[in-house]
């Protein structure tokens, strides 16, 4: 599903250059649910970044479904993104004139669909995340787990072959954060969805197959875990 | 294409809809606004150019002038000439006439006004200054110790409201004396004072064209003849007409005789219009190009993480075109409504030029000229924000 070789980010030049990641190489099988962890500046979004096409690696390669993605040009890149990649974001990021299956039918809608599948799609997806009786709402009249669950949805709308989750839960309460997580585990193993996602919560680790934890750039540990557990799982703090 | 036009224009109408409706209610206005601008003026020149012209034709040259043939002072025959020209289809009036410069001299006020010997009945079916009689009345046929002049000629008794050399405030009934060329004077009682708001015609004097000939001991001969066609507009093919009909004075149309003088007016309005219109498109860049690059840049996440989601940026920037496209649209749709309304108040008040009232006049060629002039100004006022705010790096533009 994923290779990553030697991946490197830097930033800056000289002395006051920045490794974000210092050769990280990485395989990701489809339908891991794949946790990324560690402290702040520990490369792990920059990772993320990388494996949802928004940065290019100073070096290294990295192969996603087949696809090295490196040698996509922008466009290409951004057809990737649309047809095989979903992103959620710390903070929702919908767009604020949207209704809730509005912001979900955009992607599709980009990729070609008409406007029946949009619709049939859209409804069958915010149903899928629990919002079915929420759809024409905008985001500000939505609580914040109800907006994550909007930008899920969306992200998923055109089945993406990687989900991607960039600490979908930072803005969120434990109980809204314990939905969204609960949500991806469903998503995870009722469509064999693969994700990854950032998170530096350690009560999230119990949701993931397998975690992935960063330091200084590099891959720390990266451990098969389980989800044993984990639908009752507490934070611990 | 048809694909990302319909993505850009849903992101379009969504964001119209459910965006900022001052803003967009303030842009739309000034958009109203600046299309007024592009039509008002340039409308108002047009009407002015279009009363200036009626005028020459009306009071100053007929549709054709005839003169005499080169090198001679006089058209010879003028009778016969007259005779033949009227029989031309298409010419309804033909209006032989003599112009010289003279004095004339009442209460010790002196003034050399171009003096036109006329036949009076002619005269009227060619020019209408007949119908402009302010006080008395006109010539007639037979007149001969008569004199009719402009009331600016005329003057008033208090000087200072003359704009040129006057008689003083010569009424109607006094007499004047008159000095011509070769040393006779005659005393005429002044039968009309004329108000044409022609300024040529109304510093003018005028005679019959039988007196004139008594004094100078002319007979049958003219300096011009003016000639009036049923239409206008067709000038040059009826001084072909004229000439195949054996006219071999010199014929020329009254575009050619006022070419000078109404060039000069129009060319200096043209000016002031072409300044107008660039400030006016200078403003309507101005203001899309604010509003949409504000728009663009309080959005600057957004579109970061619509790019991020994989909508391609030729939609993003197509969706700023659609609403550029709105504003224009709904703008000029504003516009034509201050239009009319303003176009409704200078019919009841109409703004009244030295020639008389201007009514604007407004073709569909100034309006598709304007529009499409707003409409550039709009596409490139959306395109270059939304384009200068898309090329932002992905992380760059969300991490804000």
């Amino acid at each position: 599903m994923i290779i990553g070789t030697d991946l490197k980010r830097y930033y800056g030049l000289g002395a006051v250059q920045v490794r974000a990641l210092d050769g990280v190489s990485l395989k990701i099988q489809k339908g891991e649910f794949v946790g990324v962890m560690g402290p702040s500046g520990s490369g792990k979004s920059t990772l993320l970044h990388m494996l949802g096409l928004l940065d290019r690696p100073t070096s290294g390669s990295l192969l996603i479904d087949g696809v090295d993605v490196g040698a996509l040009d922008e466009q290409a890149r951004t057809v990737f993104r649309l047809r095989r990649l979903g992103y959620v974001f710390q903070d929702y990021a919908l767009v604020p004139e949207l209704t809730a299956r509005e912001n979900v039918y955009l992607p599709s809608m980009a990729r070609g669909m008409t406007p029946q599948e949009c619709t049939l799609v859209c409804t069958d997806i915010l149903g899928v995340v629990g919002l079915g009786d929420r759809i024409h709402h905008l985001p500000s009249q939505m609580s914040g787990g109800e907006q994550q669950r909007v930008a899920i949805a969306r992200a998923l709308v055109n089945r993406p072959a990687l989900l991607l989750a960039d600490e979908p839960c930072a803005n969120l309460d434990t109980r809204n954060s314990k939905v969204i997580l609960d949500l991806f585990r469903k998503l995870n193993h009722d469509l064999h969805q693969t994700i990854v996602m950032v998170s530096h919560e350690e009560w999230h680790k119990q949701y993931f197959d397998r975690i992935i934890s960063m330091k200084d750039g590099l891959i720390e540990t990266d451990i098969q875990g389980g989800p044993e557990g984990a639908s009752g799982g507490e934070p611990s703090g | 294409m048809f694909e990302e036009s319909k993505v850009a224009f849903f992101l379009a109408k969504r964001s119209i809809v459910r965006g900022n409706k001052g803003t967009l209610y303030l842009t739309i206005l000034i958009i109203g606004m600046v299309f007024v601008n592009l039509i008002f003026l340039p409308s108002i020149i047009s009407g002015v150019a279009v009363l200036f012209n009626q005028q020459t034709i009306d009071y100053s040259y007929g549709n054709l002038v005839i003169e005499p043939k080169e090198n001679q002072v006089y058209i010879k025959s003028a009778d016969e000439l007259q005779r033949k020209i009227e029989r031309i289809p298409g010419v309804t009036g033909v209006s032989p006439q003599y112009v010289s410069g003279t004095t004339i001299v009442y209460k010790g006020n002196e003034v050399t006004p171009l003096l036109y010997a006329i036949n009076p009945d002619d005269d009227r079916r060619v020019l209408k200054i007949a119908t402009k009689v302010a006080s008395g009345e006109y010539l007639a046929d037979g007149d001969t110790d008569q004199i009719v002049i402009g009331y600016r000629l005329a003057g008033n008794y208090d000087e200072r409201q003359d704009v040129i050399p006057s008689l003083g405030g010569v009424d109607v009934g006094k007499v004047v004396e008159v000095t011509y060329n070769n040393g006779v004077t005659r005393q005429y009682r002044i039968k009309g004072i004329i108000n044409s708001d022609s300024y040529d015609v109304d510093s003018n004097a005028f005679i019959t064209k039988n007196e004139y000939e008594s004094v100078y001991g002319f007979e049958n001969q003219a300096n011009q003849m003016l000639v009036r066609t049923e239409e206008t507009g067709n000038e040059d093919a009826m001084r072909t007409t004229l000439m195949a009909f054996g006219v071999q004075e010199k014929i020329w149309t009254w575009e050619e005789k006022s070419a000078n003088f109404l060039n000069q007016i129009i060319g200096s309005f043209n000016i002031i219009n072409f300044i107008g219109t660039v400030v006016s498109l200078v403003i309507a860049i101005v203001v899309i190009f604010i509003v949409i690059f504000i728009n663009t840049v309080y959005r600057r996440k957004q579109i970061g993480i619509l790019k991020a989601i994989g909508i391609d940026r030729s939609i993003i920037i197509r969706s700023y075109l659609f609403q550029a496209l709105f504003i224009f649209a709904l703008g000029t749709v504003i516009g034509f409504g201050f239009l009319a309304v303003i176009l409704q108040l200078l019919a009841a008040n109409p703004i009244v030029f030295p020639g008389g009232p201007v009514a604007p006049v407004v073709d569909a060629m100034l309006i598709f000229r304007s529009m499409v002039s707003l409409l550039v100004v709009s596409l490139i006022a959306g395109y270059v924000p939304a384009w200068l705010t898309t090329r932002e790096d992905i992380l760059t533009a969300i991490r804000g």
